[in-house]
């Protein structure tokens, strides 16, 4: 408990964090940023799936 | 009492009842004094026996459920109510194959309330030796070692892949969208139709409360806290951010409803108060703490007796929860807790299944004089009311609350 936190491996919201993901696309030309948000929007719908399936059923 | 007698009709009046409704529920929940004591009922299993539905039908199709809700509301013309009480959905939990269910008309009576099996020690979802494993990384953990443990159709990491298992996610995701989708609906619904605001938006649990739940169980929990302390505490730390971060993302973006806490084992007899103070109340005090910097406020669904942890909870800061009195002495509650948050329920679930009508107007008559003399106070049962409550001793507690909650 005393010890320094490290950051978490997955932050909350976060099944595969965009940084791992982004590694294995291929260069991306256009906007970066869509992209990204539209790939954390999804993979958050997965994080929820496991921390509902935990808290509500 | 008016409110029962002119029921309005065009969406305008229905808006407008609407509108006078939140403000009283918002009102109270601030510990103002609104026009009169809110009545918030969480109706579980009595919506069913009232319109005529089976345990299995409610908790089997939620838009029986959802019907059954609105049904009531309107019926009863209560300021509030949660879209829908008997949330687990037993259709989810059979597509995915969830094992620590008992559901009614499987493996109990279609007219019983379902039920949470909890396996013995040594069969816990988590083993005692996989701390580290869920500190380091909870979500993977929950996807990769616990899930393949309670959905039997899930397969472990390294097993070969079947379909069943593919289906699970498939089927398993679009339920829960649709389902959750479906409160979004019933709120409009509860709304448009019958000028009812729901009751809470979002959902959490103590972190130690999840850990004993759905992980190593409370028996299992109960020997972690004597043979590593360190290691509960490490993981009710982990937990901490991800339930705050569910809770956040659940919550009223109009910050006027609270967000949902539904606590099981941290008061006596399941925790000591300096077990609670150690394991259950620190992680969860900042949760609280977090999700009030953003505007949110918790229900405390403190489900039992936490006369002894009253003094803990006082801490909070003011008007950041809502207390709900179960077992909780209301005169306790009232001294440690009644001049900075609003409190609600204490009306004793015995006292509406086997209680006469007059009985219950002199319970809610007493609690009103005592908790709600200044505001800051909601009517409600003490715990969920299943298909034992009598609907007469239900509408004396309506009637009792309009009666005598008038300020």
């Amino acid at each position: 408990m005393n010890e320094p936190k490290k950051p978490p491996k997955r932050p909350p919201g976060t099944c595969i964090p965009w940084d791992e993901k982004v590694k294995e696309l291929p260069p991306i030309t256009g906007d970066k940023e869509l992209v990204k948000r539209v790939w954390e929007e999804i993979d958050g719908m997965a994080y929820v799936y496991i921390w509902q399936i935990l808290l509500s059923f | 009492m008016a409110d029962i007698s002119v029921q309005p009709t065009t969406p305008e009046a229905i808006e407008s009842r609407y509108q006078q409704r939140l403000a009283r529920y918002v009102t109270a929940m601030r510990r103002g004094k609104p026009d009169r004591v809110p009545i918030r009922p969480f109706v579980a299993e009595f919506t069913a026996k009232y319109c005529g539905y089976t345990s299995q039908e409610v908790s089997y199709d939620y838009q029986k459920a959802f019907d059954a809700a609105r049904r009531c509301a309107a019926d009863f013309d209560w300021d509030a109510v949660v879209g829908n009480m008997v949330y687990g959905w037993m259709g989810l939990v059979k597509a995915i194959s969830l094992k620590y269910y008992a559901v009614p008309g499987m493996e109990i009576p279609y007219d019983s309330a379902f039920q949470y099996l909890e396996p013995p020690e040594e069969e816990a979802w988590m083993r005692p030796d996989e701390y580290d494993l869920l500190i380091d990384d909870p979500t993977g953990y929950l996807f990769n070692v616990w899930l393949p443990r309670i959905a039997t159709d899930v397969v472990p990491i390294g097993q070969p892949n079947t379909m069943r298992n593919n289906l699970s996610f498939l089927k398993g995701g679009m339920a829960m969208l649709d389902y959750f989708k479906g409160f979004g609906v019933q709120a409009e619904r509860l709304r448009k139709e019958s000028g009812t605001v729901s009751a809470l938006s979002g959902i959490l649990k103590a972190p130690f409360d999840i850990i004993a739940d759905k992980l190593r169980g409370y028996k299992g929990l109960c020997m972690d806290m004597y043979r590593q302390p360190q290691k509960v505490l490490a993981a009710c730390e982990a937990m901490m951010p991800h339930l705050f971060h569910v809770a956040l993302s659940g919550s009223d973006p109009d910050r006027n409803v609270p967000v949902g806490l539904w606590m099981h084992r941290g008061c006596v007899p399941f925790l000591s108060p300096p077990q609670f103070e150690k394991f259950y109340w620190p992680t969860l005090k900042q949760i609280i703490l977090d999700l009030w910097k953003h505007g949110v406020q918790t229900l405390f669904y403190a489900e039992g007796d936490w006369t002894a942890n009253l003094k803990y909870i006082a801490e909070l800061p003011e008007r950041s929860i809502v207390f709900h009195i179960d077992r909780t002495d209301p005169e306790q509650a009232r001294r440690y807790l009644g001049e900075k948050f609003c409190l609600s329920g204490g009306v004793p679930n015995d006292l509406l299944a086997f209680g006469k009508p007059e009985d219950v107007r002199a319970c809610c008559k007493k609690l009103i004089d005592l908790l709600g003399r200044d505001g800051g106070y909601i009517m409600d049962a003490s715990a969920i009311m299943q298909d034992d409550t009598r609907a007469e001793n239900l509408r004396a507690m309506t009637e009792a609350t309009r009666q005598y909650g008038v300020y």
